[in-house]
């Protein structure tokens, strides 16, 4: 508990930043790293702060809370504001961390915050320092899209990246969805320990993996937790051993 | 819409029709097999009872059809108990008669001329055997006719039951709707979030703040009953409404009026002109970071009290349509769809270069 949370607030009325920061000024292990009043301001600021936790507000001039969230390689815990809960219902569905509605309540700000906190607490690992560049564990979170659903995703919880087009889909869950990166890009930010490169088309998640099987031609058959399989071509086979028997 | 109404209607009657046919058809045939076997059962296998039976049944079949045509081309069925029975009582005399001068003048020639069989090859027409015949028809006809009107009654009685719950849940999602538009919980729950902020940071302006939301939340909720309001009266309460959203909005808001004092004494529905200027403040002034000017005008002409609003238009196609505010003061107005008028007024929202116009013309 020695670190305090960090906090960003996104609204594009200064009154209600304000009052944001004044109920957050009550909290003492929280720290407002910083504000912003629209789409670009938010991102920029997500990208330079590397907040835990952003306040972000439902509606912004030039798009969506949503918006912000948008291709972004990692999203920060994300607990929406809004004035009027008919955006709630879809919130709720990305599973952020938590909804609020204006009039902001101290109580159930400090209740969301704590739930923050208490993430940032179980993902924090012993040597955990918060370099931008670290490659991203199991508890780092992608935000996905597709159409009008969308999704807040461990990275932990995806089973495997597969090619698509130029993009990568992302299996996680029972649902699936692409994310606009390409695999390469991805590989090389993702933790070697977690995602593996099985053939030229597909990463797998080796905690997700139940059973390894020898196939034809000196590779290996793979058997995900959801029952689908994923061959490792004869070139990756050998990686797999060595990574293996680590 | 009337034209697809009109259609349903007649395919759903075609079938209703449909349907009776072969009821009546089903029936018929049934009542037929049934007295064939009887006789046969009881007076033995003559050819000219069966012709009996056959004529009898063709003409109860016919007759019950007619007597239904009858009934629904004069809506016997709108009449009261003691109309529809008298009638319906008349119909089954003249029937019933019209189906035993039938029989008889098919039996007779046809045992004239030795076409068919009956025991000592003759037909009893004495007055007492006539009544007879006359009186067992008649009354399957009244037990049809009955049997008939009870259905009939039956499906009346659903179908305007369905009407009025139908009705009901609309009139309840109107009101609803209504009341939405007249108190946007946005724009209340926002007033009230900067409230609380503007309390700490300046307790005067905060107290004014508190003034103009009363007077705004007073007007949409007294003028529930549909009584048209003043443009003075109505002016008011906008500029209670602009100064909340000025708070809300800063500097992003800029507002440019100009109200031609004679107009002020114009009537109008109420909440039309704020719906205007809510409508404008979403679409306009919300969608763009910097904000964005807001002109109101209003002046008196020939035709009655103009009202223009005006706004930048929205940079993406992105903001949701004009909703329940532009239906609620279309409504208001009697207006069935955008760019119609009506008795009281017209209505309309054009672009006009990089500016949203909405027209709003009340007849005096």
């Amino acid at each position: 508990m020695s670190r305090s949370l960090r906090v960003l607030i996104v609204d594009d009325a200064r009154l209600a930043r304000s009052e944001l920061r004044t109920l957050l000024a009550a909290i003492p292990w929280v720290a407002c790293v910083g504000e912003a009043d629209d789409v670009p301001a938010a991102r920029e600021a997500i990208l330079r702060e590397q907040p835990d936790l952003v306040l972000l507000d439902v509606q912004l001039p030039s798009g969506e809370g949503f918006d912000v969230l948008d291709g972004l390689e990692t999203v920060p815990m994300v607990v929406f504001v809004t004035a009027y809960d008919q955006y709630a219902v879809r919130a709720f569905e990305t599973n952020a961390l938590d909804y609020l509605v204006k009039p902001v309540e101290a109580g159930r700000l400090q209740a969301a915050l704590e739930r923050g906190r208490e993430r940032v607490a179980a993902a924090a690992t012993p040597a955990a320092t918060n370099a931008p560049r670290d490659p991203l564990g199991a508890e780092d979170q992608v935000f996905l899209r597709d159409g009008e659903r969308c999704w807040f995703v461990a990275l932990g919880e995806i089973r495997r990246i597969v090619v698509d087009g130029n993009y990568a889909r992302l299996w996680f869950r029972d649902q699936n969805a692409v994310l606009a990166r390409s695999l390469s890009t991805l590989e090389a930010r993702l933790s070697p320990a977690l995602f593996f490169r099985a053939n030229r088309n597909t990463l797998v998640n080796l905690r997700r993996v139940r059973a390894i099987e020898p196939s034809l031609g000196d590779g290996y058959e793979l058997t995900l937790d959801d029952g689908s399989q994923v061959e490792v071509s004869r070139r990756q086979a050998r990686e797999l051993r060595e990574r293996l028997a680590l | 819409m009337i034209d697809s109404g009109v259609e349903t209607m007649s395919t759903r009657q075609a079938a209703r029709s449909s349907g009776f046919w072969w009821a009546n058809t089903g029936l018929w045939s049934g009542y037929l097999g049934l007295s064939l076997g009887m006789g046969i059962a009881y007076r033995g296998n003559w050819s000219g009872g069966t012709l009996i039976y056959v004529t009898v049944a063709v003409g109860l079949f016919v007759g019950s059809a007619s007597i239904r045509s009858w009934a629904l081309r004069h809506a016997w069925l709108q009449r009261d108990l003691l109309g529809l029975t008298w009638r319906m009582a008349l119909a089954v005399v003249i029937v019933a008669a019209a189906i035993q001068l039938f029989t008889a003048a098919v039996l007779l020639p046809a045992l004239a001329w030795d076409w068919v069989a009956l025991p000592g090859q003759r037909a009893y027409y004495r007055p007492i055997d006539t009544f007879n015949y006359w009186l067992s028809t008649a009354i399957v006809l009244s037990v049809w006719c009955a049997l008939w009107t009870g259905r009939r009654a039956l499906q009346r009685a659903r179908h305007s039951e369905m009407a009025r719950l139908r009705a009901e849940a609309q009139r309840a999602t109107l009101e609803h709707q209504a009341l939405r538009a007249r108190l946007n919980p946005h724009f209340v729950f926002n007033a009230l979030n900067n409230l609380r902020a503007l309390i700490n940071e300046d307790p005067v302006r905060a107290r004014d703040m508190v003034t103009h939301l009363s007077s705004t939340l007073r007007h949409a909720l007294v003028h529930t009953d549909g009584g048209w309001v003043s443009l003075a009266e109505e002016w008011r309460v906008v500029q209670d409404y602009l100064a909340v959203e000025a708070i809300h909005y800063e500097d992003r808001l800029r507002v440019r009026t100009a109200i031609d004092p004679a107009a002020l004494s114009a009537r109008l529905p109420p909440m039309a002109l704020q719906l205007l200027v809510e409508n404008a403040i979403k679409h306009g002034i919300a969608v763009h970071p910097g904000g964005g000017e807001l002109h109101i005008r209003a002046h008196l002409d020939g035709q009655g009290l103009r009202v223009e609003v005006d706004n930048p238009v929205p940079q993406a196609a992105s903001s949701e349509g004009h909703g329940i505010g532009l239906a609620y003061l279309r409504a208001q107005l009697g207006i069935a769809a955008a760019g119609a008028s009506s008795r009281d007024g017209s209505f309309l929202l054009e672009r006009q270069g990089e500016r949203m116009l909405a027209r709003l013309a009340v007849r005096q």
